[in-house]
């Protein structure tokens, strides 16, 4: 659309210098193909990745595709979200409630899966239908309401959800699959890898499909109506469409990545996991990452999820192992302060890159035109 | 009867808590359009300094007029404390934002959250903490099987006339002309010469004076502080502020009071398991109906 | 973009300093896995030093072994209290470890749901100190499925040194019986445990006669009841029983049933027998009304090698252990005397000597494993808030109760 001068185009860096800037430029240039390619090879090489590890980076590839659901409507429709959450986890009880021995139905994962995802766009459009009226924050209000009625009504209707006790066993992907004489679902519960492969293919479409939504006309329609809701009324955009639209695919990829959640856990776990905090940490991870650009959402999850989940427990291990804090003090662990790094970190990336650490080249090219 | 009644005053005195709150979040929001996550956290703190106030001055054995004086001695240290860790944070963290893409505020916001939470749990430890009953348990209303204590007037006792004062603060001073002015265009009210910034610190400070005064009816209403409260606080609070109308005073005393009715209502003839999801249930059905909130004015659209 | 690519480095560099360990032939590790941040930690800390204490008394050897003991945290900062995914990524993590050879844990019986099948796959032996669900382990009395679900190889691998909810709860009941008691009012936290008693409990009452008047589930959230317990005044029962612990509010339930002049008897279960549920109730108001079981017996009624514990606990830490300490301890011990006997790192081994476990002489008193690694001791204790402390008041036994008409 308005690539201005001083953001850097993918032209700018192919052609010329030296055999080392022409891999720079193919590696800057083509970071997702570079990274798909390093994230498929490391469990072959990193032998962590067949352990704990693995199944913490899986859960990081499954917030990412949550991530990039927020930000068809956080991001690219200009909707603020508080309750993405409640979609996750609507996502994840369908997909067990379609699975689990208990139901009648135990589905295979992709069917499963599908009708998962598309149940769980019904109830977005369900919500979105009534509210679209709701400007701003009135309509992020409501998505914070509807996230605490569904971890409520998950935990109060003990005969469909389980409760507290959530939906489990959670059968893994293929599980009465024969290859080779071996079980594949068997082998899905024994070896992290393959769930890790799983979620990572699984991120990769979405990531590919959210490119071709960004330039499609949808894609061009969210952000038109998030721009100026009226001028894009003006030139014909249908706002209510396009709007439910953003709630639908926002619902789908989210319920998505709450099926891969309940799978590779092999359980819903209890309705707490999807409650406030998950969304709003979902939501800092897109705002940190830079609003509608993809390669900043993946970042913003990595970081933020990341440190929670990978980086802090395997300091306070450290710490242990390392015999620093003998005592038990909470001012000598890490995990005494894991808050208020997290809130340091939140402040000072928003106060020097406001714009988020990869801001998308359009919204970078706006606020350099604005001020 | 009897028993419908007590729900319902139990429902206020909880709601006037919530407003409380909430005025901190509407006051905020409406001058800067800031939700300001932090709020409730910013309160745990006032209720941490003022547990800590209440062991050291071992106000425990304070009696009679010495206690309600004692009382409005923490509500004014602790309105304070709250007040100026407000501006001071509007001035380190907010202040630079003031140009920023419209949602970088509220990710410092929650970062600020975070970060008192973490103060908190130095200042009071892992686990809830008590605070001491203060005031006396008695009756106030002698028979007939209704139940109003010191404790519940203290709540409406300080509620209604800071709100009053708010409104006047807000409607006939100087400065809050000046917070309207900034509240509608805060770049023609620069050029008029309202220096902008300050207003906005003033603001904050009201905001954070009022949430310390909560804090201090909270630990002697409820009786538990702890380092997660803010969270559960500040849900309520901001829920109260949308639904009264974001912005409007009034407003938020509103929200606050059909947040409280309903919870106390709902715990009772529906089930307390079920009291949480109705309030946010009923919150969204108002606002598919009025979708300014309660009180709230319509926003023109600029074309 | 170049961010994303420090960032790729970075995970790939812990990648291979997590993974780079070989396996030492004279260590062996424990490891606990408990919620560590957030409102439970007070009580996860007196249990983790109770397992510090075991591994100290045995020299930090057992066997030819060196131990080495490592405290896994399986809640989060975000969410300030356990959480599926850490538990499951503390499981896989111990599994992966090949100097791993007992898991201590979990504290929350919903935690155990999640790492049970995953250590099952290494045949690691488990060993929780607090776990009183009983899904977990009995066949029939959980949900459908239960407990065969937690063990994809069919294989055991699970066991515990606390008595499940099936004796507590409906111990309570005939307690409560004995008491008088004619109507009860029921809450629960609607958490696997706290909703699991109270159901039991329930259950029991209606089949002693006594009049069940309301049975609600609070929001552990909330912060406060004031009208939960206008409701539970006007139906004036004699007993309210709450299933749940400190960390669900039992203390503000507590405090706010005071407050609305409830007279009746308040019986909470063994998730709030500890100091700090005293101390966030208030002292005054459980004078003399609150009365707590315990699966077990309390410090202080303890004898032999657990009177011993108690006094060096309180040497070491100037303070008498809470309730949960001394199951820490026990089963660290469980765990050390199985790697003991076997004398070699074998999980297989190790957790069937565990498992076989039939007269242990410990802390806890004499008490074995049976088929199912639940622990044989029958009795229930219960104590009464008097000053501001738990005072012992009565010990019931099951199989006594059983034996009386």
């Amino acid at each position: 659309m308005n690539t201005s001068p001083t953001a850097t185009g993918p032209s700018d860096v192919t052609d010329t210098g030296s055999l080392r800037d022409r891999m720079l430029g193919f590696v800057r240039e083509r970071w997702d193909f570079v990274a798909l390619v390093a994230l498929a090879v490391a469990p072959l090489v990193v032998p962590a990745l067949g352990g704990a590890l693995g199944g913490q980076v899986t859960m990081l590839f499954i917030y990412c595709i949550l991530a990039l659901g927020l930000n068809v409507m956080v991001g690219y429709t200009g909707l603020v979200h508080l309750g993405i959450a409640a979609f996750f986890g609507i996502g994840a009880y369908l997909f067990a409630i379609l699975t689990v021995p208990m139901y009648p139905f135990q589905m295979r994962f992709v069917t499963a899966a599908a009708v998962s995802a598309l149940v769980t766009a019904g109830v977005g459009l369900t919500l979105g239908a009534p509210t679209l009226r709701l400007r701003g924050d009135y309509l992020a209000i409501v998505t914070l309401g509807f996230g605490e009625v569904v971890k409520v009504t998950l935990r109060n209707l003990e005969q469909i959800t389980g409760g507290m006790k959530g939906l489990n066993p959670v059968p893994p992907p293929g599980a009465g699959l024969k290859i080779g004489g071996t079980d594949l679902g068997l082998a899905f519960a024994i070896d992290p890898r393959w769930f890790y492969y799983l979620a990572l293919l699984t991120l990769a479409g979405v990531v590919v499909a959210m490119r071709r939504l960004e330039n499609s006309r949808l894609g061009r329609a969210w952000v038109a109506v998030r721009e100026d809701e009226l001028a894009a009324e003006a030139m014909g955009v249908s706002a209510t469409r396009v709007k439910l639209s953003a709630f639908a695919m926002s619902s789908a990829v989210a319920g998505l990545a709450g099926c891969l959640y309940a799978a590779s856990l092999s359980t819903t776990a209890d309705p707490n996991a999807y409650d406030f905090n998950r969304s709003i940490m979902v939501l800092c991870a897109v705002i940190l990452g830079g609003l509608g650009s993809i390669p900043g959402t993946l970042l913003g999850v990595a970081l933020l999820v990341g440190f929670d989940t990978v980086l802090a427990p395997w300091a306070d291990s450290a710490i242990q192992q390392w015999n620093i804090n003998p005592s038990g003090s909470s001012l000598l662990s890490f995990s005494g302060w894991r808050l208020a790094i997290f809130g340091l970190a939140l402040i000072l990336v928003m106060r020097y890159r406001p714009e988020g650490l990869v801001p998308s080249r359009r919204m970078a090219a706006e606020l350099h035109e604005a001020h | 009867m009897v028993f419908f009644l007590q729900q319902c005053l139990i429902g206020l005195t909880n709601g006037a808590l919530v407003a409380m709150v909430a005025l901190g979040y509407t006051m905020v929001y409406g001058i800067i359009r800031l939700i300001n996550f932090a709020h409730g956290d910013l309160i745990m703190l006032g209720a941490c300094l003022a547990l800590t106030l209440v062991s050291v001055l071992g106000m425990a054995a304070w009696t009679g007029t010495a206690t309600w004086l004692g009382v409005a001695l923490l509500v004014l240290l602790c309105g304070l404390f709250c007040g100026g860790l407000n501006v001071a944070v509007d001035r380190l963290v907010y202040r630079p934002l003031r140009n920023a893409p419209k949602l970088a505020p509220l990710v410092s916001a929650i970062g600020v959250s975070f970060i008192f939470m973490n103060l908190g749990l130095f200042w009071l430890g892992p686990a809830d903490r008590s605070f001491p009953e203060l005031l006396p348990a008695t009756n106030l209303l002698a028979g007939e099987g209704l139940q109003f204590t010191a404790k519940d007037l203290l709540v409406i006792v300080v509620v209604v006339p800071l709100m009053i004062a708010l409104s006047v603060l807000v409607k006939t001073t100087r400065l809050g002309k000046a917070m309207r002015a900034v509240s509608q265009d805060p770049t023609a009210a620069a050029l008029v010469g309202i220096d902008v910034d300050r207003v906005i610190a003033a603001t904050f400070f009201v905001g954070g004076f009022l949430g310390g005064a909560a804090s201090v009816i909270y630990g002697l209403y409820i009786n538990t502080i702890g380092f997660q409260m803010g969270f559960q606080n500040g849900l309520y609070a901001f829920t109260a502020a949308v639904l009264g109308g974001i912005g409007s005073i009034p407003g938020a005393v509103v929200g606050g009071l059909v947040i409280g009715l309903v919870r106390a209502l709902s715990s009772a003839y529906v089930g307390e398991r079920w009291a949480g999801a109705i309030v946010f249930a009923i919150l969204i059905v108002i606002l598919v109906f009025r979708p300014e909130g309660l009180l709230g004015r319509g926003t023109k659209e600029k074309v | 973009m170049k961010a994303w690519t420090w960032a790729a480095w970075l995970v790939v560099g812990m990648a291979f300093a997590a993974g780079c360990r070989p396996a030492d032939p004279t260590l062996v590790k424990i490891v606990s896995s408990l919620p560590r941040t957030g409102s439970a930690k007070q009580q996860s800390d007196t249990i983790v030093r109770g397992i510090r204490m075991a591994i100290e008394e045995a020299g930090g050897q057992v066997g030819p072994f060196r131990v080495e003991y490592l405290d896994l945290d399986d809640s989060t900062a975000a969410a300030g209290q356990w959480t599926s995914e850490a538990e499951a990524a503390n499981a896989r993590r111990a599994l992966q470890d090949p100097d791993v050879m007992a898991y201590i844990g979990t504290f929350n019986s919903g935690a155990a749901k999640v790492s049970m099948p995953i250590l099952n796959l290494g045949d690691l032996l488990m060993v929780s100190p607090a776990n009183t669900a009983v899904g977990l382990t009995k066949p029939g009395l959980g949900a459908p499925g239960e407990p065969e679900v937690y063990r994809p190889t069919g294989r055991f691998n699970y066991t515990r040194v606390v008595p499940a909810d099936d004796l507590q709860g409906p111990l309570s009941a005939d307690w409560a019986k004995k008491r008088g008691v004619k109507t009860v009012y029921i809450l629960d936290d609607n958490e696997v445990y706290g909703k699991g008693i109270a159901d039991l409990f329930d259950e029991r009452c209606r089949e002693l006669g006594i009049e069940v008047l309301g049975h609600d589930s609070i929001d552990a959230k909330a912060q406060e009841f004031k009208s939960l317990m206008a409701s539970v005044k006007a139906a004036a029962p004699d007993l309210v029983y709450f299933g749940g612990t400190t960390q669900t509010k039992g203390g503000q339930l507590a405090k706010d049933m005071a407050s609305a002049g409830i007279a009746a008897l308040l019986m909470v279960p063994d998730g709030c027998r500890e100091q700090v549920f005293i101390d966030s109730a208030g002292a005054a108001n459980l004078e003399g009304r609150c009365f707590v079981t315990f699966g077990g017996l309390p410090p202080e009624k303890l004898t032999g090698k657990g009177q011993a514990f108690v006094e060096r606990y309180r040497k070491k830490y100037g303070e008498v252990p809470e309730a949960y300490a001394v199951y820490g301890y026990e089963a660290t011990c469980v765990a050390l005397q199985a790697i003991r006997e076997v004398g070699a790192k074998e999980r297989r081994a190790i957790t069937d000597r565990a498992l076989a476990i039939r007269d242990f002489d410990g802390a806890l008193g004499r008490w074995g494993f049976d088929a199912n690694g639940d622990t044989t001791m029958q009795t229930l204790t219960v104590s009464v808030v008097k000053d501001g402390k738990f005072e012992f008041e009565e010990i019931l036994d099951a199989a006594e109760e059983a034996a009386a008409p």
